[in-house]
């Protein structure tokens, strides 16, 4: 992305404050690698925080600068001075999917015969928990992940990091088996975490009170995914209602552009986005299922996967890892209040629990 | 479930709703044994067949084959039977209604500026066609200005059908008339009670679909009908339609994708649109039983406080 199209953006939004009433605002920097373009970073923040102030804009002291990096730019100099210009606004998650092993599975160096990243980014976690304390990470797994899970996760712990957003990609991409191998890995995982007693200040979010429930059609009839609630603008200009709907993250269909810097958002296209609900896009026995509650979807991927250019017919295949999921989970959480009630510590564990949100993206 | 087939005898033949004009699409009249095919499956399928005509005279072997099974008949109207109000066709389209005469309904296919301009038309064509269908042509291009004057339309032409109800005659303009009538939805129907088979012998959610994109097909006579997502053409699935009483709204499904890239999603134009219309219906409803009694079993419309359902999800999400 060229300067001036970030500044045209920027201008778009703050000089349409009317059409963006929210409270405070996220502005999110997603890659390839933000921090590889780290200047021009620091110019479109820097523009940002003036033009709010001189525009008095509602926004002003209520934002966020929000960035998905791979860490291996994190100790660099403009990195962190960056970080100490702007630490109380920033929100950074390094990505670390777990041992080494893992990690390198899937994050590997361009032209570097396959070396893979972990030993580049591993060696920044201790500055970057030391910065932002309570930092998580969010891993993803994907079919040649998954014997991996537990190592990962514990790794992740022994690094420091207690807060751990894990979840199976959308796409469809699971073998015969994973459901199984998966089940057996998240209930080792489980019965580590209980023994060890990380469930007192740590996180893993494949463990949710509020999953594997059925869904009240009526009641419980929003949609998951925040496409189309967000603005994503790509490198010439354009936007979109996320960036799995940009060219380059589909697979097979069209991009969904709805709009540009230039000629605002074309609102008709935003309409489908804003009246989704979770019964009209589901299928059946998505809407029967009594284990219906944290099954996710992505709607790119949804859009990706249709069998017509829609938003509304739901992908289910991560089905089978999501009701494998719910049984580990059940399996987690009767273990752990078992213990807890034998040791009559179950009050006080109500009582501290932090509240884990569901992933949502 | 599907009721009709709209069977489309050449590529050229008549625009009769939002679907663009005839332009550049190039002649094509649909193979004889297409055409045989084609009611044959109407039949198999229990459907109602419209036949959608070309504006060229077609063989007597044509005509033969055509009136094989009950059908009815969309044609253009030659502006040399404007006045003599000859008939030979079930629908009448025109691209102009002034001295209009007819005894079948008419289908009147214009653009907003005209529609703006042609007041007077219209009350002339109410007292000399049984129905006047309007089509707006540019449905998408509607501003703030042009819905002012849209409602300001409706208003008058309201008042002139008023008048004529307090005369005793019933006339008939789909913008005004039919919401009064309704009960439930009554739209397009494309992909979900209406289907279109084109001269190439594949079918299509509607005429627009075929002329846009003839690849875009849900089938064909060989293999029959794949309408994939077909449950996404109901009012159902329709989040903002099935919670909407415009009842005579047209809810193109050609235009719904056009506009919003969802089949099932209309444009803030069709619904701000289909509004004026239903607050305007109201109004003729309401004065006309100033007058007497009119439709006692009809519930009253409504007063809304919004032009778009769209702005008052909140209320139903």
């Amino acid at each position: 992305m060229t300067w001036e199209i970030a500044k045209q953006a920027i201008d778009y939004v703050l000089n349409n404050e009317q059409e963006f009433r929210e409270e405070s605002v996220t502005w999110d920097f997603i890659g390839g690698e933000p921090f590889l373009e780290i200047d021009l970073i620091d110019k479109i923040c820097d523009y940002i925080k003036t033009e709010m102030y001189r525009r008095n804009h509602h926004w002003f002291n209520s934002y966020r600068f929000s960035f998905s990096t791979n860490g291996i730019n994190y100790h660099t100099e403009k990195v962190q001075n960056f970080i100490k210009k702007n630490q109380e606004h920033l929100s950074i998650g390094i990505t670390i999917d777990g041992t080494k092993k893992k990690h390198d599975l899937n994050r590997i160096y361009k032209g570097k015969d396959g070396k893979g990243s972990y030993d580049d980014v591993v060696k920044n976690i201790p500055l970057y928990l030391k910065q932002f304390k309570n930092a998580g990470t969010k891993v993803t797994i994907s079919s040649p992940d998954i014997p991996y899970i537990i190592e990962s996760v514990l790794h992740l712990y022994k690094l420091g990091i207690k807060d751990i957003h894990i979840n199976c990609v959308f796409e469809d991409v699971w073998k015969d088996g994973d459901d199984i191998l998966f089940e057996e890995q998240l209930l080792s995982l489980a019965d580590v975490i209980i023994c060890k007693g990380y469930y007192k200040n740590h996180n893993c979010s494949f463990f949710l009170e509020t999953i594997g429930k059925p869904l009240n059609p009526k009641t419980q009839n929003t949609t998951w995914c925040g496409a189309g609630q967000m603005l994503a603008i790509d490198a010439t200009g354009n936007f979109y209602p996320c960036m799995r709907f940009a060219g380059y993250s589909l697979r097979s269909k069209k991009p969904i552009i709805i709009g540009n810097i230039y000629d605002g958002i074309d609102k008709n296209k935003l309409r489908p986005f804003l009246t989704l609900d979770r019964i009209t896009q589901s299928p059946k026995e998505c809407i029967d299922c009594e284990v219906a509650s944290g099954c996710a979807w992505c709607q790119g991927e949804n859009y990706d996967a249709a069998e017509t250019n829609t938003i509304y017919q739901r992908a289910t295949a991560i089905c089978k890892m999501h009701k494998a999921r719910v049984r580990a989970n059940n399996y987690y959480w009767n273990k752990l209040y078992r213990k807890l009630e034998l040791e009559g510590e179950r009050e006080e564990f109500e009582k501290n629990k932090c509240e884990v949100k569901p992933e949502i993206c | 479930m599907l009721q009709y087939l709209i069977i489309l005898l050449d590529k050229e033949s008549v625009s009769f709703c939002s679907t663009p004009p005839k332009g550049e699409r190039g002649g094509g009249l649909m193979p004889l044994e297409t055409l045989r095919q084609g009611i044959r499956f109407g039949m198999m399928e229990n459907l109602m067949i419209q036949y959608v005509y070309p504006d060229k005279e077609l063989s007597k072997e044509y005509a033969e084959v055509i009136e094989s099974i009950d059908h009815s008949k969309i044609k253009s109207l030659p502006q040399s039977l404007l006045k003599e109000g000859r008939m030979d066709a079930d629908v009448w389209v025109t691209e102009s209604i002034k001295d209009i005469k007819a005894e079948v309904p008419v289908v009147w296919r214009t653009d907003k500026q005209n529609l703006f301009n042609s007041e007077a038309d219209i009350v002339c064509a109410l007292e000399n066609v049984p129905r006047l269908n309007v089509v707006l042509t540019d449905v998408e291009t509607f501003t703030d200005e042009d819905f002012e004057k849209y409602k300001q339309l409706l208003s008058a032409l309201a008042k002139h059908i008023e008048k004529l109800y307090v005369e005793g005659k019933a006339p008939q303009l789909n913008l005004l008339t039919d919401r009064m009538m309704l009960q439930k939805m009554n739209n397009c129907g494309a992909g979900d009670t209406t289907i279109t088979l084109a001269p190439n012998g594949k079918f299509y959610v509607c005429p627009a679909f075929f002329y846009e994109d003839e690849s875009d097909s849900i089938g064909d006579l060989e293999n029959g009908l794949d309408i994939k997502n077909k449950q996404l053409y109901k009012l159902e699935y329709a989040p903002i339609c099935r919670h909407c009483d415009a009842y005579q709204c047209k809810r193109c499904i050609w235009l719904n994708r056009k506009t919003t890239l969802e089949v099932n999603t209309p444009s803030h134009e069709q619904c701000v649109l289909a509004h004026l219309e239903r607050n305007a219906s109201r109004e003729l409803l309401n004065n006309i039983r100033k007058h007497g009694t009119f439709l006692p079993e009809q519930e009253d419309i409504k007063e809304i406080d919004y032009l778009d359902p769209f702005d008052k999800r909140d209320t139903w999400q």
